[in-house]
């Protein structure tokens, strides 16, 4: 809302400098987002919020700028000769729908069309107005004046001089001053003539009663019409203007009768018409005025401070309430106010939101983060200590799997969908965005959300962990470059499981995910539950991304995972003895799993056995085809003395036995 | 054979001579040891040579010539030490020089991500909440209607619904499904997950999305907002907290200033402005030449939000002529972008590593 300051002027005194008058303002919620200097004058751009429709003309902001200097209002001139004919002879006015608009007022003028005189059109060209003609400048000048919308129509364009106000026949049609045919619906509402109707209520006029230079008699509209149809009649047309987003937020229901009063105290000032006796006010559905209780309890209670009685009556008879608690008289421009929680908050406004002292309330009960929300932190910390940076996407991705939760209006077409998965659509098109810039390697994970639609509840929302292993990292100078590969990335679940406390991992071979090369990538399991996969893209889909070497990725679901805070790390007493180990050099099947190899030596060797690990692995050279060679260490430790070298044999030859049984060849044995 | 004292001592200065003139060029340890044969040798080392010959001296002068000889004696063994420690020294340097490295070379600098801006916004902010005893509760980011707007004092057609323009969702079944507008939906689920006692202190960070895309807004941005509730609660904590929290984040020499404002949920409304910390409040770019970036927005709980909670629960227990309490909330991503001074939020979500490797993390 932008708001001259010498029209400001004429409403109420100010002199504070303009600038001191913008941060009061914007201290008591009119938010002034900007001053424009003009020569001799200025303008203040004012945010007003949508609740207060009252503020959004002169007189409004002149209100509060009172109440802020402890001033009063400057009466407004509303005074004016009637001459002719009574109105009502001349015009009939009836209502047809009274949820529509429960009153209706009119006047009848005579009036001289020709151009505005320069004081006005100065005015509402600083405003940023295009001045029209005197009457239709004069109808402007009022709505910014007074706030209220007025209409005039062609007295001369109204079939029968009777205007009716009725919804609208579904399918009617009625174009409106900007020359746009509108088809109208049963919940449009019209101000009609006998048949047709005229204007769309309370949002624009028509084209047929337009006036113009040959219009002599105007009929003027000034209506209060009921806010929710204004809104649902104009958002249904898609249309917005300057009398709908008034009227839709609520306008003064005194309104109307100030507003043509000054219009015809205007109209006689510029010498551009008459005004013919009496106002034509059809009112059927009288406002009931609202009076408040506010007790000063309640005040302090919500404020957390006394606001001496006399401060607020002061306060709250210059905003125009009357009377006193429990009668407390609502003007008829506040519809924003019904309760007594109102009350306190213009009480509050006006003692001065930073004259109010600052407490911390006291704390009744520890806070502090839920297990899940630690051990998210936690996992973030481990990650990003392996080296691999956090990436946060859209949840709104172009495809997603079945089940998934599309959304009715998309902000873009390639965008419909909630994803199922962070992987792809998600960190494959980070890595195609950092390959376009020439980015070698790709490290990356996030950790959010997947949506999947659940029959008639809210969509289940799961947490997931997602990763992305691409290249080689920076390589030293010292050092030969090694690409990512599928180890990398089971080797990353492994991390996680032992700084999580989770299970140990196992890794099931196969294809999970279409998006996976199914010769390297595998299932994921912990604690006898499947929690994810982890693989190399498939060729094909590299290819497609422009990739020289293979992408890993996983997915992890933390829901479970992280439900629950692992229990606390048991100490075990550290040995005594240093342990000692053996190296088994097994030849077998290359489709033999190595973790089958690893179970078959845990099954045969025994109570001394403390670790087994695959320390090498080789095949080729003069191995036969389809044969791989693996060294297997085990590691032999008693807590409370030194083992025996019998002992480790025995263990040692009962575990090459097992071997054997499974068809693995023993070298150097 | 000694002839006499002086006879002696003038061998001994010989003797002296010759030596410092073998260990001289003596070059290593090799060297050495045929220095200490030659001249300390048991058997026939030049000293053992000399005291053997001293057979022919009075008592008096043998006593005083035996004594001069264990001096050579010790002289000659502390020479020949010195030069040992000498020569091992030097050996010890070359070969340090041998093994001397360009230092300026790169080191092997351990991999090593990033944390994302947000998430270090975010969790800068939840930790100056959790130290003053709030929870973290964080709901479904698909909501319906009521819990993201009528139990918020918006019902249908209320026009602060056109501020948040909003994503609809469409499932079989529920027909008014959205993604939450902002994470207020997450304090009315709290209210009625944890109906007793009426006390209340939390904080809701989590993903929020409205319809709107350019360089400042997101159409997925990322909020924390903030609920207090309880008995006697009023502006004065709504400020005081606010404060303390915008301090510690941003360090005390910044001023805060509250102004009115209006939110359909709150009543009083009251937005936080802080000091630009770009300009110190002078006016620049960032802050409109103003002086003052708009941070926050909070209020007293509309007591329609604590009747609608009732409403739904089915008994009374937020009783607003009981309880009172405030809220608040703030764009983490807008806190980033301050901190940091990043010009476009778009950025936030594009997993460019040119922009996340800026991050400490
Ligand atoms: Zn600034």
């Amino acid at each position: 809302m932008r708001i001259l300051l010498s029209w400001l002027r004429e409403h109420v005194e100010v002199t504070v400098p303009v600038e001191t008058l913008a941060a009061d303002l914007t201290e008591v919620g009119l938010a002034v987002d900007g001053i424009e200097n003009i020569p001799g004058d200025a303008v203040l751009d004012i945010d007003v919020t949508t609740n207060r429709v009252d503020c959004m003309n002169v007189r409004g902001v002149a209100r509060e700028v009172a109440v802020l200097y402890k001033t009063s209002l400057k009466p407004l001139d509303v005074t004016f000769a009637e001459t002719g004919a009574l109105a009502s002879t001349a015009l009939t006015v009836a209502i047809d729908a009274p949820d529509l608009c429960p009153r209706f007022c009119a006047r009848v003028l005579d009036v001289k069309m020709g151009p505005s005189p320069p004081w006005l059109r100065e005015r509402l060209e600083a405003l940023g107005q295009r001045s029209i003609s005197n009457i239709v400048d004069l109808t402007n000048y009022v709505m910014l004046e007074l706030g209220q919308p007025t209409h005039a129509f062609d007295l001369a364009k109204i079939p029968g001089a009777a205007l009716r106000v009725r919804w609208a026949r579904e399918g009617e049609s009625l174009q409106t001053l900007d020359g746009v045919e509108r088809k109208l619906k049963a919940s449009h509402g019209v101000v009609s003539g006998p048949e047709i109707g005229l204007a769309l209520a309370g949002i624009m006029g028509g084209a047929s009663s337009e006036i113009g230079d040959g219009t002599r008699t105007v009929a003027l509209e000034a209506a209060y019409w009921d806010p929710l149809s204004i809104r649902r009649g104009a958002r249904a047309l898609g249309m917005h203007t300057e009398a709908s987003h008034r009227f839709e937020r609520g306008a003064d229901p005194e309104g109307p009768v100030t507003a043509l009063a000054r219009f015809a105290h205007l109209l006689q000032k510029i010498g551009a018409g008459t005004t013919r006796p009496g106002l034509i006010d059809v009112h059927p559905a009288p406002r009931r005025t609202a009076r408040l209780a506010l007790r000063p309890e309640r005040q302090r209670a919500v404020l957390g401070v006394d606001v001496p009685d006399a401060q607020r009556r002061q306060i709250l008879a210059g905003l125009g309430f009357k009377g006193e608690t429990p009668a407390i008289e609502v003007p008829s421009w506040r519809g924003d106010v019904s309760r007594e929680i109102d009350l306190v908050e213009e009480v509050g406004r006006h003692y001065g939101i930073n004259k109010i002292p600052s407490t911390l309330p006291p704390a009744r009960r520890p806070g502090g983060l839920r297990p899940a929300q630690v051990l998210e932190r936690r996992l973030r910390d481990v990650l990003v200590g392996a080296g691999l940076s956090e990436v946060v996407s859209y949840s709104f991705v172009s495809r997603a799997d079945a089940g998934a939760v599309r959304l009715s209006n998309p902000l873009a077409d390639n965008q419909p969908v909630l994803r199922t998965s962070l992987v792809d659509p998600g960190l494959t098109d980070v890595l195609r965005l950092n390959l376009s810039h020439g980015r070698r390697d790709v490290r990356i994970f996030e950790i959010g959300r997947v949506y999947q639609v659940r029959e008639g509840q809210l969509p289940r929302e799961d947490s997931r962990l997602a990763f992305l292993l691409s290249g080689t990292p920076a390589r030293h100078w010292s050092e030969k470059a090694r690409p990512a590969d599928f180890f990398d990335g089971s080797g990353l679940v492994e991390l996680l499981a032992s700084a999580m406390g989770w299970s140990r991992p196992v890794f099931e071979k196969g294809n999970p995910e279409p998006i996976l090369h199914s010769g390297r990538s595998a299932a994921v399991r912990t604690g006898g539950q499947q929690v994810g996969w982890v693989g190399a893209l498939q060729p094909e889909f590299s290819k497609d991304l422009g990739l020289r070497q293979e992408a890993i990725v996983g997915e992890l679901v933390l829901s479970e995972l992280i439900a629950k805070a692992p229990a606390a790390e048991r100490f075990a007493t550290l040995p005594t003895q240093p342990g000692t180990s053996r190296d088994l050099s097994v030849v077998c099947d290359r489709g033999l799993p190595a973790r089958d190899i690893e179970s078959t030596v845990r099954g045969a060797a025994g109570r001394l056995l403390r670790d087994v690990m695959v320390s090498d692995r080789f095949e080729g050279g003069s191995l036969p085809a389809g044969k791989v060679s693996l060294t297997v260490t085990l590691r032999y430790q008693e807590k409370e003395r030194t083992l025996t070298s019998e002992e480790v044999q025995e263990s040692v030859s009962a575990v090459v036995t097992a071997l054997k049984g499974r068809g693995a060849e023993i070298r150097g044995e | 054979m000694a002839d006499s004292l002086e006879d002696l001592k003038a061998r001994v200065r010989a003797l002296k001579a010759d030596f410092e003139a073998a260990l001289g060029p003596a070059g290593d340890a090799t060297g050495l040891q045929s220095v200490r044969d030659r001249f300390l040798g048991r058997k026939a080392g030049a000293v053992t040579a000399l005291l053997k010959s001293l057979g022919g001296l009075a008592d008096d002068a043998r006593r005083e010539a035996g004594r001069e000889l264990n001096e050579l004696k010790d002289d000659l063994e502390a020479k020949l030490e010195a030069a040992k420690t000498s020569l091992e020294a030097k050996a010890g340097a070359l070969r340090l020089e041998r093994e001397s490295l360009d230092v300026t070379l790169p080191g092997r600098v351990p991999a090593r991500g990033r944390r994302h801006p947000l998430v270090s916004t975010r969790e800068a902010l939840e930790d100056v909440f959790l130290s003053m005893g709030y929870e973290v509760y964080d709901g479904p980011e698909v909501e319906d209607d009521f819990h993201c707007f009528e139990a918020l004092n918006m019902p249908p057609d209320h026009p602060a619904r056109d501020m948040q323009d909003t994503f609809y969702v469409d499932v079989p079944g529920p027909s008014d499904l959205l993604l939450r507008t902002h994470t207020s939906s997450g304090q009315i689920r709290y209210m009625l997950e944890n109906a007793h006692p009426p006390e209340v202190r939390i904080i809701c960070p989590g993903k929020v999305y409205r319809r709107d895309n350019d360089i400042t807004h997101s159409p997925m941005f990322q909020q924390i907002e903030g609920l207090v509730v309880g008995r006697g609660i009023s502006v004065s904590d709504l400020k005081g907290t606010i404060e303390a929290f915008l301090h510690r984040l941003f360090g005390e020499k910044y001023p805060v200033r509250f102004r009115c404002s209006y939110f359909p949920y709150t009543e009083p409304s009251v937005e936080a402005d802080l000091s630009c910390i770009v300009c110190d409040g002078k006016g620049c770019r960032v802050c409109k030449q103003t002086g003052w970036i708009e941070i926050l927005g909070s209020g007293m709980v509309d007591p329609a939000v604590f009747e609608k909670v009732n409403e739904h629960l089915g008994r009374v227990v937020y009783d607003p002529e009981e309880v009172t309490g405030f809220a608040f909330g703030l764009g983490i991503d807008r806190v980033a972008m301050i901190r940091h001074g990043i010009d476009d939020i778009r950025l936030f979500y594009g997993g460019d590593l040119r922009f996340l490797e800026q991050f400490r993390g």
